[in-house]
This record gives structure tokens, sequence and C-alpha cells, in this order.
């Protein structure tokens, strides 16, 4: 056991240099894999050319002038309106369904409820979305903005069902008796008891949905064709189509930091995420 | 019940169908014998034959396999390190290393996507199996630290410590009470890993390239501009199948620890 004696003695006299070689390489992965693409599409955005090493960089600021123009500021605001509507349609979709397996469902079904509400969070939006255009296909409603709407929140709602039952589930149910005893209806119950504790829910599961939705590329991409240009389909069309690295750049950047300044606006207003 | 609990119900049932519905349209067309959309004429494998026989889907899927398994296998090394490393480490700056760990998570997938075609193309490195890998496990990492930091939080430290007590030194400790009990984390960890590698779209469109295809690449491309057809409904079906089985076995786990 001499080896192993002197591993814990090394362990316990260099413990700055083991916590290197515990965090380090996952770090120095994420450095190089991670954060050094974000620092190269920052420089991109300014200009920056360079091709297997090669640099040529004339700094500029042009790309964000051309991201800021107005067909582009319009594809902003449809695609923040477009993530506010799958917000809303799955908060109405999700409240009832977490509210009914956190407090009504009876016990043996809970486990099960949840585990299908699960699933399909694991699945890719792109299968998902596929198995919607069958039935698309046989309405005719291919490539209409109410496919797209309606292929939003059936990809989104389970980001919004988790969060809501995590909360509701932790709701205190005397409080609903106490209401009741009291005398009030269970409108005004629900109104002035559960949907003010079920704020934070609420929070995380618009987060979880509202950002990433924003961006989304597959579902308008698919379901609504040519017909429907968010920033994620124009920043396909930017990069894959039209190989105009710099002004997608500029456009990723930008996205960015929308996502990034509601994120910081929520963490101060609510706090942590729940999830 | 009363009528208003039973109103309740009726509506989650509507958002269960909801939720289900397209996806068992799509594995009962893949058996459909005809390839009419909407017309069941009966029930055949032969779309299924098609798959078996087509040599670009079995490359396709082993080259799915192969992301998503070394994926796995470096990602749960590297992420359960950094989960460790976070949790047990007497280190300063770890607020600033958490928020670090977190960024991928939040970041946008198809933000990621780009910036990784560009470091790429700024590098030199040819487009393949290595980028699609190198870009899985990235975004992976962050997801095995969150899953293996919370089992590793949740458990009683105490545990070590009576180990400690008892005269056993920190290596027995390790192999015999703490990676036992982090385990349902860890395997957690791993088949979200692998889902998250198996079934990923938007990465590997764009950090692949010409001559290396994915299982989700195939769908992308054949599906373009409203192809549906039952050989894609069996394909889809399949990798369905296998993403759903797993996140099955994962939400399992994940509830008994409640």
């Amino acid at each position: 056991m001499s080896w192993m004696e002197s591993l814990i003695d090394f362990v316990r006299k260099y413990r700055l240099l083991v916590a290197l070689l515990v965090l380090g390489p996952p770090l120095i992965y994420l450095a190089i894999y991670f954060f050094a693409p974000f620092l190269i599409t920052i420089l991109y955005s300014f200009g920056f050319i360079g091709r297997r090493g090669v640099i040529t960089w004339e700094f500029t600021i042009k790309y964000y002038q051309q991201a800021l123009r107005w067909v582009y500021l319009k594809v902003f605001y449809n695609s923040v309106v477009l993530a506010a509507i799958t917000t809303v349609g799955s908060i109405l979709m999700a409240y009832p369904v977490a509210y009914f397996i956190a407090v009504k469902a009876p016990k043996k079904w809970k486990n099960l409820l949840v585990v299908s509400v699960m699933v399909p969070y694991w699945v890719d939006f792109l299968l998902r979305t596929y198995a919607l255009m069958n039935i698309f296909t046989m309405l005719k409603m291919m490539f209409t903005y109410e496919a797209v709407i309606i292929g939003m929140i059936y990809d989104y709602l389970p980001f919004m069902v988790l969060p809501l039952y995590a909360n509701l589930e932790k709701l205190d149910k005397s409080l609903l008796e106490a209401s009741y005893t009291l005398g009030a209806t269970p409108l005004k119950t629900f109104l002035k008891v559960t949907l003010p504790l079920s704020k934070p829910g609420i929070a995380s599961g618009t987060i979880l949905v509202f950002v990433p939705a924003i961006g989304e590329f597959i579902v308008p991409s698919m379901l609504g064709g040519v017909s429907v240009t968010t920033i994620g389909t124009l920043t396909w069309d930017l990069f894959l189509k039209f190989h105009n690295w710099w002004r997608g750049a500029a456009l990723s950047i930008l996205y960015i930091a929308v996502v990034l300044v509601t994120l910081i606006i929520y963490m101060r207003k609510v706090g942590e995420l729940e999830i | 019940m009363s009528i208003r609990d039973k109103v309740m119900g009726l509506y989650s049932a509507f958002v269960y169908a909801f939720l289900y519905v397209p996806i068992l349209i799509v594995i009962v067309f893949s058996f459909n014998e005809s390839r009419t959309l909407g017309h069941f004429t009966g029930f055949s494998l032969k779309w299924y034959q098609v798959l078996l026989e087509d040599k670009v889907v079995w490359v396709a899927f082993y080259n799915s396999l192969n992301v998503a398994v070394i994926t796995t296998l470096v990602s749960l090394l590297l992420g359960t390190l950094s989960a460790y490393g976070m949790i047990r480490l007497d280190i300063g700056g770890k607020g600033a290393i958490d928020s670090l760990l977190y960024v991928p998570i939040i970041i946008p997938e198809i933000a990621e996507a780009l910036s990784l075609l560009l470091f790429y193309k700024f590098s030199g490195y040819d487009l393949g199996w290595l980028t699609v890998l190198l870009g899985h496990i990235a975004f992976d990492i962050s997801f095995v630290y969150v899953v293996v930091r919370a089992r590793l939080a949740g458990f009683d430290r105490s545990l070590e410590e009576a180990s400690l007590t008892l005269g056993a030194n920190e290596v027995q400790t390790f192999l015999k009470i703490t990676l036992p009990l982090s385990m349902p984390g860890i395997i957690a960890a791993a088949l979200i890993a692998f889902t998250l590698s198996f079934d990923d779209f938007i990465k590997t469109a764009f950090t692949t390239g010409p001559g290396f295809q994915t299982l989700p690449l195939i769908i992308w491309s054949q599906s373009a501009r409203g192809g549906v057809g039952p050989e894609l409904n069996a394909l889809t079906t399949v990798i369905m199948a296998i993403s759903m089985t797993i996140a099955y076995i994962y939400a399992r786990l994940t509830m008994e620890k409640q």
C-alpha cells in the first residue's frame, strides 16, 4: 500500500496542483472548443478575416451597421413576437396540466404523468417537428404561420410543464384549504393564492421557452419554409447558404447580447433558475 | 372529483394527446403499406426493409453511434472531474468557474454552432468526424457537470467522514463511498449526454463536412421542402424509439431519487 500512501501524501501536500489536475482538463477543453470560438466570432463581427491561420484584419463596424438595418431589425422583431406567442401559448397549455399533476392527480399516476412529459423533452426538435410535418401535410397546412406557431408550442411545451410542475408540487395545500375555509371561491383562491405562489415557476418556464425560442431555426424552417424568417433561419442562411460569415457573426453577437441581457434581468429579479 | 377537476383532467388529457398523437402518427404510417399519407391501406414492414438495405442509412447510423458513444465517454470523464473538483476541492474562485461551466447550457445552440464553424475554418481543421465530435463534447460537458454536481451535493457528506474516521484512507473512501453513491448521477448524466449527441442536428449541420452524415442530417435533407414519406417515418421511428427509451430510463432513475 505504499504507493497509495504516497498518493495520499501527495494529495494532502499539493492541494493546488491536485485542483489543477482535476479542474484543468475540463476547463482547458471548454476554453479551446467553447470560449475561443466565441472570441473568434466577436473578431469576425468586426471584420476579421482568418483562414487557416492567415490573418488579414481591417477593423470595421460595418457588419453591425448592416445587421441593424431595418430589414434585419424586422426579423429580430418577428422572432421576438413569435417567441412571445410561443411562451404565452405554452403557459396556457402547460399550467392546467402542471396543476393537475401536482395537486389533483391520484398519487399512483403522478410518476407516469411526469415521465410522459419528460420523455419528449429529450427527443431533438428535428424529429418531433418532422412528426408534425405528417399531420400538417394531411391537413394541407404546411408553410403557414399557424403551423409554425403550433409547432413551436408543441416543441417547447415540456420546457414549460416541468418547471411549473416542480413549483406547484411544493405548493402548501393547507394554504388552499385555509383560503376555502375563509370563504374564498375557487377562482379567488387561484388568483390570490396559487397564482402568486407559482410565479417563480412561471418565470423559470418563461426563460426556458422564450430565450431559445427567439433563435429557433428548426421549426420555422421546416414548417414555415420561406414564408417565415427568424433570427435562426437568417443566421443559417447567412452562414450555410450565402457564406457571409461577417454579417452572420455580427447578427449572432447581437442575439447573444439580447439573450444575456434578458437572463441578467431575470437573475436580478427572480434569482435562481428552477428546474 | 368535482366537475371542475374533471374539466381540468380532460384538458390535461387533451394536452397529452397533443404531445403524443404526432409521434403515434409517424409510427403508424411507418407501417403503412402504401405511400399515400392519411390512408392506412394495410400493415407492412417493407419500409423498414428499405431502411435495412440502405447503405447510406447504415453508414449514418454508425456515424451517429460512434460520435455519441465517444462524446458520452469523454464528456462523462471531463464533466465528472469538474463536478468533483467543484464540490470537494477547497479553492478560491469557485463562483466564477461555476458560471463558466454553465455558459454552454445558456448560449443558444445555433450561436455556438456557428462560432465552432468559424473556429474550425480559422484553425484549419478539415470538417468531418473530428470536428463534429469535438463540438458535441464541448456542449455535453456542462450537462454532465450539472447532473453529477447535483448528485454529489445531495448526498450526506458525513458518510465520507465516517469512513475516514473508521480508518479508511482518502482513496478507499473515494472508491467505496463517494463513487458508488454518485453512480446514479453519473449514469443519468451518461444517458443525457448520449441522447443530446445522438439526436443533435444544428451543431452537426454546421460542423460537418462533405462525406460525414449522421441520421438527423438524413432526415433534414430528405424532409426539406415538405418531403414526408414512409421511409423517413420508419427512420424517425427508429431514432425516436432509441431516444425515448433512454429518456424513459433517465426519468425512472431521477424519480427514484426523489
